[in-house]
């Protein structure tokens, strides 16, 4: 049970909340009972599968329910062969529960991938109005993973490309700078290339001058950092920049952390860097001491240099 | 616009010290109460909640207070005839999930022999795609945590040679992020519930060396928060569910100080039920035997004395990984 608060009840409200559940619980084993005796390879029941719906609204993650349905909708399928508007209907209605179980619960494996199923099987399934339902789930709840994955998902579908994305994923870091499903999702959308690498730096660095302390733009950062696309020229430049907002900051950890990366890249061809990496790592072990372990490691590591 | 860390505070009458006999006493009542309504309502997962109780009990040596017998026959009759896989409960349907938790639950017990095992390792087989990945049963979905439960199913019952191994491997490599994490499908942003699956499934795998040890290790040690539990994506609150998937990564990848031991103790201590037993995802919400198992899990790999060690790959007492020779990689 995530997030769910123990709250102090007297025994009265006990007894009948006891009640109350003894009364659910009964409705959902003989809901369940009568599925499972109706469930049959040719045939169903429409009683059923209303019983179905509900015991769904109230907890999607009965998969066995889910795969009850998706046996239902093929025999829809199969008997109907030219997508006549009860089918239509039918499928409308799979697609309506998906969305009011999703509305209850936005973090449902089982309701995003029903309603992914029945779309991929439907005759005219409208991807438009799912990359516009994921836009309104992102608004709900800008880190749900399950919503971006379905947006990359309905992305090929209605022909909106890397590029576009681009642009949205621009926007929602200008928006937020701490969303790191932003981050993330913008890592996915384009190789780092000499051409493109000085806007990604640049983007990085505005993030981390508005605020330092906040950590999404450090790990993106990191990735960039990585890549041989980055010169040392960038790498120098970069370490400028950092002293400064150490000035500003002395106390934040992602700066001196960042440093430590610039310096030991740097190292390579300018020998001198050594202390001052030392003295970092030192002064993270103070600042950062939950994490001190790894300090320790890279202290170690550059005493055996 | 400087956002706190979103994180909670510990109550200052939090509990200190770890409270064994609430606990098992706390799973016990949880298996016998067929009427309570959370018992009740989660058949749908049951298999799993089994294993959850059924560990937490090994790894403090009092699995024999609940009848083997039961269990076994319960495991028995949850195998579907028609395709090997094993459902959450009776009446419903096979699924990987749960196939691996009764496959671990009869690891435990040592009696691989009460289901057709060579009929689970086709059901496995039969769930793997073209690409590699594994779908959780027959309906297609396509998750990471599937081809962690393939893999550690087939181990445990040394059958490893029975998929595409290095076609699975490419899979799992493919849903590599730019932090060096792992998400659920490829381009999905890394979680830790999902780099624990991965992590595992590269330690069964004996691929590890696919991995950047130290980018990600930093990423996972960066899951600490000032409270001292930890968190699965930035900007998160602290559950102790977490505690195990971060940290069983952490100690696959030889990376378990990175983090401190004594600030997450508290944080787990501090999830207990002090009146019913059992811990909670965070202090003062509802005990459940999910995080009662993980929070075990984490405070063995933390070296506390009264519980076993357990195994950081397979979420299962070392001592029974150790008697069935399952081969797997740690760093």
């Amino acid at each position: 049970m995530h997030g769910r608060l123990k709250v102090r009840t007297t025994e009265e409200q006990q007894l009948l909340k006891r009640k109350e559940q003894q009364k659910k619980l009964m409705a959902y084993r003989l809901g369940m009972k009568q599925i499972l005796e109706s469930r049959k390879q040719d045939t169903y029941d429409p009683k059923s599968l209303a019983i179905c719906a509900q015991l769904l609204m109230v907890n999607p993650d009965i998969y066995t329910l889910w795969n009850y349905r998706k046996e239902v909708v093929l025999l829809e399928l199969k008997a109907d062969n030219d997508e006549s508007e009860q089918l239509a209907n039918f499928l409308e209605n799979e697609l309506k529960l998906t969305e009011q179980c999703l509305l209850a619960n936005p973090k449902s494996y089982g309701s995003w991938h029903h309603r992914y199923w029945v779309l991929a099987r439907h005759p005219n399934s409208n991807w438009q109005n799912e990359f516009d339902l994921c836009s309104k789930y992102l608004t709900m709840d800008e880190r749900n993973f399950h919503c971006w994955d379905y947006r990359r998902l309905v992305l090929n579908k209605i022909g909106i490309t890397l590029g576009d994305e681009l642009k949205f994923s621009t926007n929602r870091i200008n928006i937020n700078f701490s969303n790191y499903s932003s981050w993330h999702y913008r890592s996915t959308l384009q190789a780092l290339t000499a051409d493109c690498v000085q806007d990604e730096l640049s983007l990085v660095k505005s993030a981390l001058f508005t605020d330092p302390m906040d950590s999404s733009a450090w790990f993106y950062l990191r990735w960039l950092l990585s890549n041989s696309v980055v010169t040392h020229d960038h790498m120098r430049d970069l370490l400028d920049n950092l002293n400064q907002l150490l000035e500003l900051e002395p106390e934040c950890k992602w700066i001196l952390v960042a440093k430590c990366w610039l310096l030991k890249n740097l190292q390579m061809d300018e020998g001198s860097y050594k202390t001052e990496q030392i003295a970092s790592y030192s002064k993270l072990q103070e600042i950062d001491s939950m994490r001190e372990g790894q300090y320790v490691d890279y202290l170690k590591l550059l005493q055996l240099d | 616009m400087a956002i706190p860390i979103k994180d909670i505070k510990l109550p200052e009458d939090s509990p200190k010290e770890l409270l064994l006999d609430k606990h098992v006493e706390f799973i016990k009542r949880y298996g016998k109460s067929d009427d309570d309504y959370e018992f009740g309502m989660s058949d749908y997962l049951r298999m799993s909640g089994m294993y959850w109780g059924l560990t937490a009990l090994e790894l403090v040596d009092k699995l024999h207070i609940l009848p083997e017998n039961d269990v076994i026959d319960f495991i028995k009759r949850c195998q579907d005839p028609e395709t090997g896989g094993i459902s959450a409960c009776i009446d419903h349907d096979p699924h990987l999930l749960y196939t691996l938790s009764a496959v671990q639950i009869l690891c435990m017990y040592d009696r691989l022999d009460a289901v057709d095992a060579s009929a689970v390792v086709n059901y496995v087989t039969s769930l793997q795609l073209p690409d590699g990945s594994f779908t959780g049963d027959k309906w297609g979905e396509v998750d990471t945590r599937f081809s962690f439960c393939a893999v550690a199913t087939l181990a445990l019952l040394n059958r490893l040679d029975a998929i595409d191994v290095e076609k699975a491997v490419s899979f799992v490599e493919s849903c590599k992020n730019f932090d060096e994490g792992f998400g659920s499908r490829p381009f999905s942003e890394s979680h830790a519930g999902m780099v624990y699956c991965c992590l595992g499934f590269l330690s069964i795998t004996g691929r590890l060396d696919i991995v950047d040890r130290d980018t990600l290790a930093w990423w996972l040690c960066e899951r600490q928060l000032p409270s001292g539990g930890l968190n699965g994506r930035p900007e998160k609150l602290p559950d102790v569910c977490y505690s195990w998937w971060v940290l069983s990564s952490l100690t696959m990848l030889g990376r378990l100080h990175w983090i401190s031991a004594p600030a997450l103790k508290r944080f787990i201590l501090a999830c207990q039920d002090v009146e019913t037993g059992g811990f909670s995802d965070r202090p003062g919400d509802v005990a459940d035997p999910y995080h009662t198992v993980f929070g075990f899990a984490a405070l063995s790999l933390l070296g506390f004395d009264s519980i076993k060690p357990v195994n950081p790959t397979f979420c299962m007492p070392q001592h029974v990984i150790d008697k069935l020779k399952i081969k797997h990689q740690l760093l």
